[in-house]
């Protein structure tokens, strides 16, 4: 198992956001993590990033726990993440935001960078090569030298997803790709998914467009109000009654 | 031709850009530090007793001055770097004026109040170093004292100018990247596997080491330091040449300092109402150009082309 | 001579307390800290002193004087300094220390234009007025300033728990969002809140001024430093945090002092602000630790 989720809780003053979570991920799948709004699928995303220290439980990467791990290291350990309300380096240019991706697979400090040695120099002209290589994936060819505040919403998504690419992940957590797009954007973005998996990265994605979770994902977890209610295929998971009842419940209740 | 007034205004407007820097590249973080008079009174300390009470080399004490500075900053940086800005800003302020009471209380070691006089001055050791040679001023057509004037502005400015290109190539590297990004937004970036705390610490006391070498050579300029030469006041004239000139390019602490240091020595009278100035300044930037006078838009219109974006910071 | 320091140190604990509750009131509802207080503080203190020497008017006038014109400060550096760097973009969170520095710089300056450099005597009719309690001497002015700052403390503690006003403060502090969803005048109650807590600075002033018999234009910065050491130690924004924080100081700087070199007293605020950061950063009363991240 690449990365395993065990017993997670989360409370927050007396409030349970996660309440034993436990799931995990094999190598070179792609679990959709799915449940209404304010289920807790971001606040398990802030855990797993250590964002947020969790009350109790574990998580493993490659089985090593990542406990006690602050955000920069558990980077450098293979998880790269996206966010859902788009957390960009706005004054930055395009090409710059995906350079400081390729932070933690660099390491030129303060005097090699001030003396240019060759060592630095060829360090840099490989971050821009990979920068290159990824603007062109991701579609976003020709606009490296925009601030990345001036670019339309649906490409910020796009340079998010560079971003976190440039880390060169084992696991990428995608936090709601394709929120607020039309259904071209859409399906792009779910060839792009398709082709980071190609790559052998492992994804784990929040999203609320089900029709896209069913296409993409080999499994999905179903949290509602920080529990686990079900795990399964996307065939599996349409047919659940617990399921159901948590989708139709937050009708009724709007 | 050379005027020594001239050069002695010159000499102090390279100091200022040096202590302009050492706020600035804090800021490059995002982090305000209020110790930078602290800082530099420990370099000018250290320097003047160094050289006065145990006879080093001027080059020594003013090493040791910038050292024991950015060593010092390391230690007030660890405790109040991992928490929120504003942390930084409360302990530095206090950490300026502890120093500026410890100066004015130790009176064995720093003669309190009064301060240190006869430091030796690095215009006039050059000279006595040169004639021991056989050199005389003369030779080059010059009084002694426009001389000193000279080589003292010559040492400063190529100083600032290696210092000016030392951080204009570390802005614009991976780790001048690092900064920004903590700057703009601290979680992303941790997320990028930035070690924020690390890079936080080493700008702070970065600044510290800076603060306290110019700390030093102002103590060799000017031959006499004393507490009042560092107070608050001092802390907040060296963020307003950051936070006038420009906090986000290297060229606005620069302007700053230039601008900051020529104008009251050109408006006579202006002198007394410098401090009003400062302050008003700082509300009147905060509110309608938080960035400063320059900025990187500007300074790519000033060199005709577009774009361009910051990575070439200077 | 312990129980007169007791007393000494309890007086001032007691004024530091007042002048770390208007820092901790803004911080608490705005997250900002206003690097102004301290001067706003003197400027009370100078109103009391003119109101006493020249006037020679009561405490209590003087005291309503000083809280007339530091209120009437805070609303100008609302106005002037805070609101206009609200929901700004691009302005980070130093934009408002920055720009309140300013404020510090030019009220400073002001008052060394306006009332010239060095001490000014703060004469009160009963600064030599004493009783004994047992062998401890305790003199009147000691009794008058711990009078005032109770009843501040307690009136502020009421109001904040009782009164709507108090209450809407408070629900601000909370989410300022939730609370104008509430239907809560946000932009009101920011207004009051630096008012407040301004008017406080100005009390703490004349009361300082009592104390020390002296005002002088340098004294907001010392005073506004152990205000901030208090509310570190206490916990940002916690208003109990900064009562204790404040008598902990104040006896903290009494014994240092009597019992040791008096040079370092206003090294002792430091120390603590790098004590409490190293061994307990969210302060004596804070909860969440305040931790930009991990």
């Amino acid at each position: 198992m690449l990365l395993e989720v065990q017993d997670i809780s989360m409370v927050f003053g007396g409030l349970a956001a996660l309440r034993e979570v436990s799931f995990s991920l094999a190598e070179g799948e792609i679990l959709g993590l799915i449940g209404p709004n304010g289920a807790g699928k971001t606040t398990l995303f802030n855990v797993i990033t250590a964002f947020l220290t969790p009350t109790q439980g574990e998580v493993r990467l490659a089985g090593k726990p990542l406990t006690g791990l602050r955000t920069s290291r558990i980077t450098e350990r293979g998880i790269c993440r996206t966010f859902q309300n788009i957390r960009l380096f706005d004054q930055m240019t395009v090409e710059e935001n995906v350079m400081v991706g390729r932070h933690c697979r660099s390491r030129a400090g303060v005097w090699p960078s001030v003396l240019r040695t060759g060592a630095q120099q060829k360090e840099e002209g490989a971050i821009r090569e990979k920068t290159r290589e990824l603007l062109s994936l991701v579609g976003l060819t020709g606009h490296d030298r925009e601030l990345a505040a001036n670019l339309p919403y649906g490409l910020q998504r796009r340079l998010e997803i560079a971003r976190a690419l440039a880390g060169e992940p084992r696991l990428i957590l995608l936090d709601e790709p394709v929120a607020g797009m039309n259904d071209q954007e859409t399906a792009e973005i779910a060839a792009l998914i398709k082709k980071i998996l190609g790559f052998g990265i492992t994804i784990l994605l929040i999203e609320h467009d089900m029709s896209m979770v069913m296409k993409v994902c080999d499994r999905l977890v179903v949290l509602n109000f920080g529990e686990k209610i079900a795990e399964g295929t996307p065939q599996e998971i349409q047919s659940d009654p617990l399921v159901i009842e948590a989708y139709l419940g937050r009708e009724e209740g709007e | 031709m050379i005027n020594p007034y001239y050069l002695q205004i010159a000499s102090f407007i390279l100091i200022n850009i040096i202590l302009g820097l050492s706020i600035y590249i804090t800021l490059s973080t995002g982090q305000l530090s209020l110790g930078n008079a602290g800082f530099m009174s420990i370099g000018a300390y250290t320097s003047a007793l160094l050289t006065v009470k145990v006879g080093l080399p001027m080059v020594a004490g003013i090493l040791a001055g910038s050292l024991l500075a950015f060593l010092i900053g390391i230690l007030i940086g660890i405790p109040t770097l991992r928490l929120q800005g504003v942390y930084l800003a409360i302990a530095t302020l206090g950490f300026g004026e502890v120093v500026r009471v410890l100066f004015i209380n130790w009176e064995s070691l720093t003669s309190g109040a009064v301060g240190i006089a006869g430091i030796p001055h690095l215009g006039r050791t050059m000279l006595a170093g040169l004639q021991e040679r056989g050199f005389s001023s003369e030779q080059w057509g010059l009084k002694n004292n426009e001389f000193i004037s000279l080589t003292i502005f010559i040492i400063l400015l190529a100083i600032t100018v290696l210092l000016l290109a030392f951080f204009s190539r570390l802005f614009a590297s991976r780790v001048g990247r690092a900064f920004r990004a903590i700057r703009l937004d601290e979680k992303a970036a941790e997320a990028m596997g930035i070690h924020t705390t690390y890079y936080k610490i080493l700008t702070f006391s970065m600044g510290a080491l800076l603060a306290g070498f110019a700390g030093a050579l102002f103590a060799h300029v000017t031959g006499y330091i004393s507490p009042a030469d560092f107070t608050y006041h001092r802390a907040v004239e060296i963020l307003v040449f950051a936070v006038f000139g420009g906090s986000e390019v290297l060229w606005g602490p620069v302007f700053g300092a230039l601008f900051l240091t020529v104008m009251p020595e050109m408006l006579r009278g202006m002198s007394e109402y410098r401090y009003f100035i400062y302050g008003t300044i700082l509300v009147v930037m905060m509110v309608f150009r938080p960035q400063g006078v320059l900025d990187q838009p500007l300074l790519d219109r000033l060199r005709g082309r577009r774009g361009g974006g910051g990575d070439d910071a200077a | 001579m312990f129980f007169e320091q007791l007393i000494n140190g309890i007086t001032l604990g007691s004024i530091y307390a007042i002048v770390a509750l208007g820092y901790t009131l803004v911080f608490g509802v705005l997250d900002i800290i206003n690097m102004a207080h301290g001067e706003i503080f003197m400027f009370g203190a100078f109103v009391g002193m003119l109101l006493i020497s020249y006037f020679e008017a009561p405490v209590l006038l003087a005291l309503g004087g000083a809280v007339l014109v530091t209120a009437a400060m805070g609303l100008l550096l609302e106005r002037l300094a805070l609101r206009p760097l609200r929901g700004k973009k691009g302005a980070s969170h130093l934009a408002s220390l920055i720009s309140t520095i300013g404020v510090s710089i030019i009220l400073e300056n002001l008052a060394h234009h306006l009332f010239g450099a060095g001490n000014k005597p703060f004469p009160t009719s009963f600064a030599d007025a004493s009783f004994t309690v047992g062998s401890t001497t305790v003199y009147l002015v000691q009794v008058i300033i711990l009078v005032i700052a109770v009843l501040l403390m307690v009136g502020l503690s009421l109001w904040l728990r009782k009164a709507k006003a108090g209450k809407a403060l408070r629900a601000t502090a909370e989410n300022l969002e939730t609370a104008s969803l509430l239907g809560i005048n946000t932009g009101r109650i920011i207004v009051s809140t630096v008012v407040v807590a301004s008017a406080m600075g100005g009390i703490a002033g004349v009361l300082v001024g009592m104390a020390f018999n002296y005002v002088n234009n340098q004294m907001g910065l010392p005073m506004g430093l152990k205000g901030l050491a208090i509310i570190i130690l206490g916990g940002m924004g916690s208003v109990n945090g900064a009562m204790a924080g404040g008598l902990i100081l104040g006896l903290a700087e009494t014994f240092v002092v009597a019992y040791g070199n008096s040079g370092y007293r206003d090294a002792i605020a430091f120390v603590a602000i790098i004590v409490i950061l190293l061994i307990r950063p969210q302060g004596i009363f804070g909860q969440a630790l305040p931790e930009a991240k991990r």
